[in-house]
This record gives C-alpha cells, sequence and structure tokens, in this order.
C-alpha cells in the first residue's frame, strides 16, 4: 500500500503460570525463566539467538530501542533480563520486561494480518512447553491489568507530515481513542517528537479478539493515510511546500553539524519529497534506514561509545552528507 | 513525588525515553507531561499506567474479598495500588473484586474474547464434557477441533487457522 505506512508490529503479552510476574521475581527465578522460553524456543523453525542484557554495553541496548526491537522500558534492569532474536531481526522477544514474555514481530510496510499469523505460530509453538497464566474470563494474565485479555498490541507507524503540517494530526490523536485506538509520536530525543512518525495501536485488549481488534486498526489507518494522501495534494501544490522539501534536501546535503532533531525534521520533510515523486533518484528505503542510522546510540555503537553531542553532530552530518551526495 | 520539571506539583506520570542516546526517567506532573509533549498523544511506548491505575484504584470499592495478601506471591491490595502492577496470575483470583472496577474502567469490558493458550487441551476437555450433548454442530465441532488438534501437532499451522475461523465460525 501506500509509503505512508512505514512499518507494522503485533506484540503479545504472555506469563508462565507457575512463576511470580516479574515484579515478584527473584533473580535467579527470573533467570530459570529465560531458560525455560530458550528451551521452548528449540521447537521453532526460526532459529533465535540471546542476548543477555547484563553481557552487553549501554549503547548497545540503548540502539536496540532505537530499532524497535526491545523497549526503554526493557532496559530500565539488566539482571535476569534477556532477548531472543531471529537473524533478520523480525521477531523479538523480551523475557522478563513487564511480562514474562513480550513476543514481537515488525515488519516492514502493512503487513497487519503475516505478523499476526507470525507471532501466533511462534505462540502456538511455545504453549506447547509453557504453561501460559490464562484465565476463563479475564483471558491472558498480564502484570499490568491494561494488557488482559488477548495481551496483544498491534501497531503501526506512520509517516504523516501532510497532517501533522496542517495540524489536523493532532485533532485526529485526540479522536481516535473513541475508536479503541491511541497515537503517539515516534523519534523524541529529548522531549517533543521530530520528524512527523507516529505509532496507531489498539488500545483496549479485553473484550476484543485479536482478528476484530486488527481489523479495526486496518481500517482505521487506511482511512487516516486517505486523509493524508489527500492533504498531501493540496499542501504539494504549493510552491512553499516544495520550497522546504528542497530546501532540507539541501541542507542535509550540505550541514556540518546536524542534531537529532533538525535531522529528523528534515530526513521527514525529504521522506515525503520522495514517496511524492518530487525528489528522484532517492527511495523511501534509504530514508527510512537511515533515520535508523543517525539515531544517537546507533552512532555510538558504530563509532565509539565515547563520544559527545557534538562528535555525534558531526558525524551525523558526515553520514548524511556522504549518501545525499 | 515532586514532579521532576516544575518541583511544584505532584508527579504522576512516569516516563521511560531516551536523552541524547542514554536511557532515562522522568516523573512529571500532568501541566509538564503535556508542555513536554509526554501526554496521550506524544507519550513514549512504555510509559507506565501505574499511575492512571493507582487513580481508578482510589475510586473503587472498598475489600470485598477481605483477603489481605495473595498466598502465592504475598502481595497486598496496596501493594497492587501503590505500583500498578499484578504480583502473579493467582492475585486475579485472589483481588478479583478488587481488581474488577478497574479493569472495567480500563477496557470497558470484563469478558475475554479470542485466543486461548493450548487449544489442544482445551478442546480435549470441552469435547468430554459436551460428548453428551445432541446438537449436531457440536459434533462437527468436536471433529473439526480434533483435527485442530492434529494440525498444531503436526506444525501445520495453515491448515491450523483456516480451522479455527471455521470453529470460531461455528461457536457464534
Ligand atoms: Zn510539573
Ligand atoms: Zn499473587
Amino acid at each position: 500500500m501506500s509509503e505512508a505506512i512505514v512499518s507494522t508490529r503485533i506484540r503479545l503479552a504472555r506469563n508462565l503460570k507457575e512463576y511470580p510476574f516479574p515484579i515478584r521475581l527473584s533473580a535467579d527465578k527470573a533467570r530459570e525463566v529465560v531458560d525455560k522460553v530458550g528451551e521452548a524456543l528449540k521447537d521453532c523453525a526460526i532459529k533465535f539467538h540471546r542476548i543477555d542484557l547484563s553481557n552487553i554495553p549501554d549503547t548497545i541496548r540503548v540502539a536496540m530501542i532505537e530499532r524497535h526491537l526491545v523497549s526503554p522500558d526493557f532496559i530500565s534492569e539488566q539482571d535476569g533480563r534477556a532477548v531472543y532474536l531471529s537473524d533478520d531481526n523480525t521477531v523479538s522477544i523480551m523475557v522478563n520486561e513487564e511480562d514474562h514474555i513480550r513476543l514481537q514481530v515488525i515488519k516492514d510496510g502493512f503487513e497487519l494480518k503475516e505478523a499476526y499469523a507470525l507471532a501466533d505460530q511462534i505462540d502456538n509453538i511455545l504453549s506447547k512447553k509453557l504453561n501460559f497464566a490464562f484465565h476463563e474470563r479475564l483471558g491472558y494474565l498480564t502484570q499490568c491489568p491494561t494488557n488482559l485479555g488477548t495481551g496483544m498490541r498491534a501497531s503501526v507507524m506512520l509517516h504523516l507530515p501532510a497532517l501533522r503540517m496542517s495540524g489536523v494530526v493532532n485533532r485526529i490523536g485526540a479522536n481516535l481513542s473513541k475508536l479503541g485506538l491511541t497515537m503517539r509520536g515516534l523519534y523524541g530525543e529529548s522531549s517533543k517528537p521530530s520528524g512527523a512518525f507516529y505509532q496507531l495501536s489498539n488500545q483496549v485488549t479485553l473484550g476484543i479478539s485479536e482478528k476484530a481488534a486488527i481489523d479495526n486498526l486496518q481500517n482505521i489507518t487506511t482511512q487516516l493515510i486517505a486523509q493524508e494522501m489527500r492533504s498531501r495534494e493540496n499542501l504539494l501544490d504549493d510552491i512553499e511546500a516544495q520550497d522546504k522539501i528542497h530546501r532540507a534536501l539541501g541542507i542535509l546535503k550540505s550541514a556540518m553539524l546536524m542534531d537529532h532533531s533538525e535531522a529528523m525534521r528534515l530526513l521527514s520533510l525529504v521522506r515525503l519529497g520522495v514517496s511524492e515523486k518530487k525528489l528522484e533518484s532517492l527511495s523511501t528505503d534509504t530514508i527510512d534506514r537511515l533515520i535508523v542510522e543517525i539515531q544517537p546510540a546507533s552512532i555510538m555503537t558504530r563509532f565509539g561509545d565515547d563520544m559527545s553531542p557534538r562528535d555525534r553532530d558531526i558525524k551525523r552530518a558526515e553520514i548524511l552528507r556522504d549518501r545525499f551526495n | 513525588m515532586l514532579c521532576q520539571h516544575c518541583q511544584k506539583n505532584e508527579a504522576t506520570t512516569h516516563v521511560k525515553t531516551m536523552v541524547n542516546g542514554k536511557y532515562a526517567e522522568y516523573r512529571l506532573c500532568p501541566e509538564c507531561a503535556h508542555e513536554l509533549g509526554y501526554d496521550s498523544m506524544f507519550t513514549d511506548f512504555s510509559t507506565d499506567f501505574g499511575g492512571l491505575l493507582s487513580s481508578f484504584f482510589s475510586n473503587a470499592l472498598p475489600a470485598i474479598s477481605g483477603a489481605t495478601h495473595c498466598d502465592t506471591c504475598g502481595s497486598t491490595l496496596n501493594d497492587i495500588k501503590r505500583t500498578g502492577k499484578v504480583g502473579c496470575a493467582d492475585c486475579y483470583d485472589t483481588f478479583f473484586s478488587e481488581l474488577m472496577p478497574t479493569i472495567r474502567n480500563v477496557h470497558g469490558n470484563t469478558e475475554h474474547k479470542g485466543k486461548h493458550p493450548g487449544v489442544i487441551e482445551y478442546t480435549v476437555n470441552e469435547d468430554e464434557q459436551k460428548a453428551d450433548n445432541n446438537a449436531s454442530s457440536k459434533d462437527k465441532l468436536g471433529a473439526l477441533r480434533a483435527e485442530l488438534k492434529e494440525a498444531i501437532e503436526k506444525e501445520n499451522f495453515e491448515r491450523a487457522a483456516q480451522l479455527r475461523d471455521e470453529i470460531k465460525g461455528l461457536e457464534g
């Protein structure tokens, strides 16, 4: 479908019946849970490798967040926490985050049903070896009652520059909760999100089946994207908007210092230009890869843990000049 | 705890995020959370719901079950209110009547719809219990469930998914 849909994610929360939830779990027991999950995953056709959080440097932990493989909450503690990653990083299984198991599938583009099917398969394999905490009335039991029921969070990452420029995005955000959805900004480094990237997900997990929640998200996403496309048409007739896009590219091609939020703002504009065919010879894939590359911890992972913010701004500008010239 | 931004109001939002490539946590009051962009629109994915939950709890009915703590994990109702987190699976039974108003508030619903784990066990019991029932759709359900069990054992997930849809259709 549209390039305005960057990626799709399905996350399932599961807990083992015979262990207390992570908040009440000793470090020894937590390690037992990590081992059990690893054992159960051996039956899966997909091969996973295990990463214990306590064994890796802080920058790698943060770089995993920047790639959406783990959550910020997950790295807030390291003892007894591990993540199982598939080779292609499509599947990540966080163990002992807020729940014993957070199984996540990420796919590029708009692939809700495909992503769910994969998550569901892996969940079935896990449930053969692991005894999941489940309640006839409340569904899958989770540490936080907000995830009871299916324990499923389905989300799409959207690029909505036109709706953001027209200010409509805030109004939409406020109305989405009536439709059982929430929308959040992404890639904010210090406080406000930069670039026009949003994550739209289902809000409620109890009393609505996986299928109904996914269908709802799919419908609303389709409508939202149609709205974004209509706004783009009007917007891009405007010479000022075109000017903004071309100037953004100009700055990315020549700047010597580039902080994170400026980079995100400019990349967002260029991404708009590329997907509306105003900028030839570039692809949205290139931009999407760059967005990950220029995140602070990703830069530090590649170029050194001890970089100051200024070092990073220099390196970031360099990466961008290289790519756009 | 006071808001870390204005140092004036009570902090209600716990934000976990990244600043300049490092993990960071903030506790903010609603106004500052809004001002800094951490309101419902812009919060990070893992902003925790504890604050929200414990405000629901404070409006909830007083203890009904009379249980002082969960025998399995030792959590008291107060622990759950304070953290917004439940201690173990058994807590949900122990504090069922106390938790229910919050759960209803959060989800607008209290009956699970959707997937059951270990469909295998579930269907077997179901079949035994319902063996005496005579409706023909029940027979068909039984057969479909048996086939589903086999499909899952053989890891033929595509077939299993089809079967599950058929079963859901029959269950209405
Ligand atoms: Zn404040
Ligand atoms: Zn308990």
